[in-house]
């Protein structure tokens, strides 16, 4: 039985040379998804595309510049998924902030992703039932030491998700957003560098059921993708693998 | 900026929480008993904020001494 049915539907994904954007497009290609990929690193794109059993469309684009967003949305069929993965990650204590860290964090991991899916939803890219899906972060609820720009970019994020999913509810657009703890991709990797190894053996301790692997996060995709979850939008699901267990 | 104005820079960015008396260029900041991984965004933001080089956590990690950090800066610059 094909539970998602998500066969031949038409689903972008940013952000997908790597991490969870990667993981999202391994699973969806596999569930019969007809994808559009689009990264900053064509290698690396290139590295997600080999990794698939059938031929996505890849379109190398930085989403903060204009003219590559605008080419990348020309390109587009109507749309039946759009999963924004795209983001960095950029550690920086908060008394030190000043406009161009702001502008570095915010431009990729909020003003792109707003602006290409304005754009998608005013040039009529995206079909009656489409569902959108955020990848914001458990931080943006419980922040860490030196995450003043990324958790305040995600937040952004999760405002902007369900405003979407408020306003294009007529026409069973569906918006929603998920908050991983840690997963282990790239941006954990960045985290390990910058922790030591009995911090990253306290934070483990804090995940009763360990740290997250991009799949877990791609299989939640997948179903917020699928018409399985039409009766799911404005929401951020928590995947943590417990961690925040007792502390609401 | 030289070596010494760049230690004094460290040393007066942690002055008021920890007992810095005795930093000096052969210092191994990390070794230090009250260093975090807070305290390495500190000496990135730092350096980011007095040279306009950002340095990589690794290069921090990696350091021996604030000397050899101050060698890295000054190659990056």
């Amino acid at each position: 039985m094909d539970f998602l049915e998500l066969k031949n539907k038409n689903i972008i994904i940013t952000g997908a040379s790597s991490g969870i954007g990667r993981e999202t497009a391994i699973l969806l290609d596999d569930l019969g998804a007809d994808l559009i990929l689009t990264g900053r690193n064509l290698e690396k794109l290139e590295e997600t595309k080999a990794q698939l059993k059938r031929e996505p469309n890849i379109f190398q684009a930085d989403l903060t510049i204009e003219e590559e967003r605008t080419a990348l949305i020309a390109s587009l069929p109507k749309l039946e998924g759009v999963v924004n993965a795209a983001g960095i990650i950029y550690p920086f204590p908060l008394k030190f902030i000043t406009e161009k860290h702001i502008k570095t964090v915010f431009d990729i991991n909020f003003k792109a992703q707003a602006l290409l899916n304005s754009a998608l939803l005013k040039q009529k890219k995206i079909a009656e039932g489409c569902s959108f899906v955020f990848i914001s972060s458990i931080s943006s609820q419980f922040p860490y030491q030196g995450g003043a720009l990324y958790t305040s970019a995600k937040a952004a994020l999760e405002a902007y998700a369900r405003t979407l999913a408020l306003e294009h509810s007529a026409k069973k657009v569906r918006s929603n957003c998920i908050s991983p703890g840690l997963v282990k991709t790239n941006i954990f990797e960045e985290t390990l560098k910058a922790s030591s190894a009995e911090e990253l053996e306290k934070y483990e301790k804090n995940y009763p059921l360990g740290f997250g692997e991009p799949i877990d996060v791609a299989n939640t995709i997948a179903f917020l993708l699928s018409n399985r979850s039409r009766w799911v939008t404005g929401q951020n699901i928590v995947l943590d693998g417990g961690l925040t267990l007792g502390s609401k | 900026m030289g070596l010494d104005e760049f230690v004094g820079k460290i040393k007066e960015e942690f002055s008021e929480d920890y007992n810095v008396g005795d930093l000096d260029p052969d210092t191994h900041i990390k070794d230090m008993e009250w260093w975090s991984s807070m305290h390495m965004l500190v000496v990135i933001a730092l350096v980011d904020a007095e040279y306009d080089v950002m340095l990589s956590p690794e290069e921090v990690r990696e350091a021996t001494s604030i000397k050899s950090l101050f060698e890295i800066i000054k190659t990056k610059k």
